[in-house]
């Protein structure tokens, strides 16, 4: 008896909990009428279906020409297709692939992904150090803060054409700045697009690229910066600290968040550098030193040749080496919570 | 507009009248869109009944225009006819049978087979024995420019050079008697160098040695011979050749910065009225190569599966003709591909190309421009050029060039 009296005392507690009472008074019933109801609206009523007509339609665009055409981008490159006629579906082979790792002469794949890697490292880390220590800079309630802001962010706005064409004239051995600038300390003329040292041909590039991108490092380590509580300085300030240990061990700790995404889109203004060098060197074949993923993609894929096939294999390539840099980032951030 | 009014009357169907005569060219600015609209007015004469569409696709130099068409070609909805380089340019059009034949079509009439020079009729051909285009232009690659009052401050004679040593030579009295920077070129972009090293190794090893190299056995020695008179005369180059164009470059003639520049005879129509021929400039062929006349033509190829048939041919016999040939070279620079044509038509300089081409014992294609070699083996020629401009390394660049083509 006692066991079948705990039991029913047991249910009632239980149908009293999922009984919630309302802010009325009375009890909500809605959520136990919703679960008798069939499989198919329940379906229906969900909100993910509910919305479809706001998100189906982009997902689908999207998940299309997006996804579906990297999805084609890699089946292309299995075959050997080379241009005119159709691609043969038939037989898939990774000849491709071997072929890249194979190639010899200056222009060979390796050049360009070594490069490539070189430019991403040197260009981001730079890009981050000088944006970082401008950022302190323009911190330091400083006169005209916003016109220094703006002049330091204004070579991002400019198009990669825009800049490309300045720095031709900037490292021009006939009056270009840069050379005038070395000619003063009495080094130069150097010729800089065509050195014959293929890291200073990418050097020269690297550093153009820094010039134009810094600012946004800057702007983001600002927002970092200016995120810090006050409290935070007052309180090493207090502890005696200088302004050097000061940054070192409290400010550019907090500033994790600021490097880990500045550097991200860094590296991706990085690996479009392709319209840059397309507009420096006027064609598509860059000088050896410059040479990078994306350049001779674009030359196999779609120069006289017209490799489709192998061109497709390099896109492969750039897409695995842009999708190790976004991933661990967006990975990261679902760890913290932030998406 | 013309498009705009090609689409208005497809979508008013009913009476499905005749397909316009569709061509598409890369000839969008400069003398080249003066040329065609030249040609295409003289067409309309000739065949008012026939509509004409044309579209300019530029940029790249003609690569996005080839795009186009291969896009067009693979989706069997070829253009009646377009802007392309003949010989081995041909060859990807050729190997996928995207040519008609049009030797009787065209070829007979018009006495175009015996009156056409052989260069020409060679590269009309593609790498196939019969004819899949028709070549409308001639222009040559190895011509020397000079700046006469530069040469004759220094005292040079560039008539008497007769090597590409003498050249070089000729280079080294210029930078120690006058200011003037003795051999302007952009080295920019590759392709002026790949011309440049292509007519010296016509000038420097001759005939054979060319067209051995193109046809695929280069001879090591004569590549790295011609690789190493580039390296010279590189040292007379302007100092800002690197961040140069070929307007930029060519401008230091004009100016009288520079004696000499190697171009082709493009570079003629960029000097202005008042920089006359023959009085402040002139042209010898490139020193040690006056025995031949290095080609670079465009020509209209006839798509198989041809949307217009009729009037295609139409206009490529139309293309073969003296009114035709005397209108386009007129406006374009260059010398016309017939050799029946009379030279008093054109100005004093193509006068004097044309008089050049009737002496010449060769009419070898030019690598730069794709008539030579195959395109794959063109782009490896162009990179391995790219790879030895500014480290100038005779060596390592010669085993690149001749596995290039091999």
């Amino acid at each position: 008896m006692d066991s079948v009296r705990s039991w029913l005392r047991r249910r009632i507690d239980s149908i009293q909990t999922d009984q919630q009472v309302r802010t009325d008074g009375g009890t909500a019933s809605e959520v136990s009428q919703g679960e008798r109801r069939s499989g198919l609206g329940r379906y229906l009523d969900s909100d993910a279906v509910e919305s479809a007509p706001f998100w189906l339609p982009s997902f689908l665009l999207v998940g299309l020409f997006v996804y579906g055409a990297i999805v084609w981008n890699v089946i292309i490159s299995l075959t050997d297709y080379e241009g005119l006629g159709d691609p043969q579906y038939a037989s898939f082979d990774l000849e491709n692939y071997r072929q890249m790792l194979q190639e010899t002469g200056s222009y060979s794949f390796t050049n360009a992904f070594v490069n490539t890697i070189v430019l991403l490292v040197a260009f981001t880390l730079i890009c981050l150090a000088f944006g970082l220590v401008v950022a302190i800079l323009v911190d330091r309630d400083i006169r005209f803060e916003n016109t220094f802001r703006t002049i330091y962010l204004l070579p991002m706005s400019l198009s990669f054409v825009v800049t490309a064409k300045m720095w031709l004239w900037m490292y021009s051995s006939n009056g270009g700045f840069v050379n005038r600038a070395l000619g003063v300390v009495g080094i130069g003329p150097v010729n800089f697009i065509r050195n014959p040292d293929p890291n200073v041909q990418l050097a020269a590039v690297v550093f153009a690229l820094i010039w134009q991108f810094s600012g946004y490092a800057m702007v983001v380590y600002l927002a970092g910066l200016r995120a810090i509580p006050d409290e935070h300085f007052e309180a090493a300030r207090v502890d005696g600290a200088s302004i050097v240990k000061m940054y070192w061990r409290v400010v550019i700790p907090q500033l994790r968040t600021a490097t880990v995404s500045a550097s991200v889109v860094l590296m991706v203004f990085g690996l479009k550098a392709f319209d840059f060098l397309r507009a420096l060197y006027g064609n598509d074949t860059p000088a050896v030193g410059t040479d990078i993923l994306p350049t001779y993609m674009v030359r196999v894929a779609f120069g006289d040749a017209s490799r489709i096939a192998y061109g497709s294999a390099v896109a492969v390539v750039l897409f695995a080496l842009a999708f190790s840099i976004v991933l661990p980032y967006l990975y990261s951030e679902y760890r913290r919570g932030a998406l | 507009m013309a498009g705009l009014s090609g689409c208005l009357s497809g979508l008013s169907s009913g009476d499905s009248g005749p397909k316009p005569l569709e061509l598409l060219h890369a000839w969008s600015n400069g003398d080249g869109a003066a040329a065609i609209e030249a040609l295409f007015e003289g067409f309309n004469e000739e065949y008012p009944d026939i509509e004409l569409s044309s579209e300019g696709i530029s940029g790249a130099a003609t690569q996005n225009l080839g795009q186009v068409v291969n896009e067009r070609i693979r989706n069997d909805d070829p253009p009646s006819t377009w802007q392309n380089w003949p010989g081995a340019a041909l060859t990807p059009y050729v190997d996928s049978n995207a040519l008609g034949d049009i030797s009787d079509s065209v070829w007979s009439e018009n006495d175009m087979e015996s009156a056409y020079r052989e260069g020409p009729k060679e590269q009309a051909k593609g790498t196939t024995d019969h004819y899949v285009s028709v070549p409308i232009n001639i222009h040559r690659i190895n011509n020397l420019f000079y700046n006469k009052s530069v040469v004759e401050e220094a005292g040079v004679d560039p008539t008497s050079l007769s090597s590409p040593a003498d050249l070089v030579s000729a280079c080294e009295t210029i930078a120690t008697e006058t200011e003037a920077v003795p051999f302007t070129q952009q080295t920019k972009s590759p392709w002026s160098t790949v011309q440049l090293w292509a007519t010296v190794l016509l000038a420097d090893s001759g005939h054979e040695a060319y067209q051995n190299f193109y046809e695929g056995n280069p001879d090591r020695e004569a590549v790295a011979s011609a690789l190493d008179i580039v390296s010279q005369l590189s040292e007379y180059y302007p100092d800002d050749s690197s961040t140069l164009e070929l307007t930029g470059a060519n401008a230091k003639i004009i100016n009288g910065e520079a004696a000499f520049i190697h171009q082709g005879d493009w570079a003629a129509g960029a000097y202005p009225d008042d920089f006359a021929y023959g009085e402040d400039w002139s042209y010898v062929p490139f020193p040690g190569s006056e025995h031949s006349y290095q080609l670079n033509m465009d020509s209209f190829p006839y798509a198989a599966d041809n949307p217009t048939p009729e009037a295609t041919e139409k206009f490529l016999r139309y293309c073969g003709t003296k009114d035709a040939q005397i209108r386009f070279n007129k406006a374009k620079g260059s010398i016309p591909p017939r050799g029946d044509v009379d030279p008093s038509e054109f100005p004093q300089f193509q006068q004097d190309q044309i008089e050049d081409f009737g002496n010449v014992d060769h009419q070898p294609p030019s690598m730069q421009h794709g008539l030579a070699l195959a395109p794959e083996q063109r782009t490896n020629v162009v990179e391995a050029i790219s790879a030895f401009i500014g480290r100038y390394n005779v060596e390592s660049a010669a085993d690149e060039v001749v596995s290039a083509v091999q």
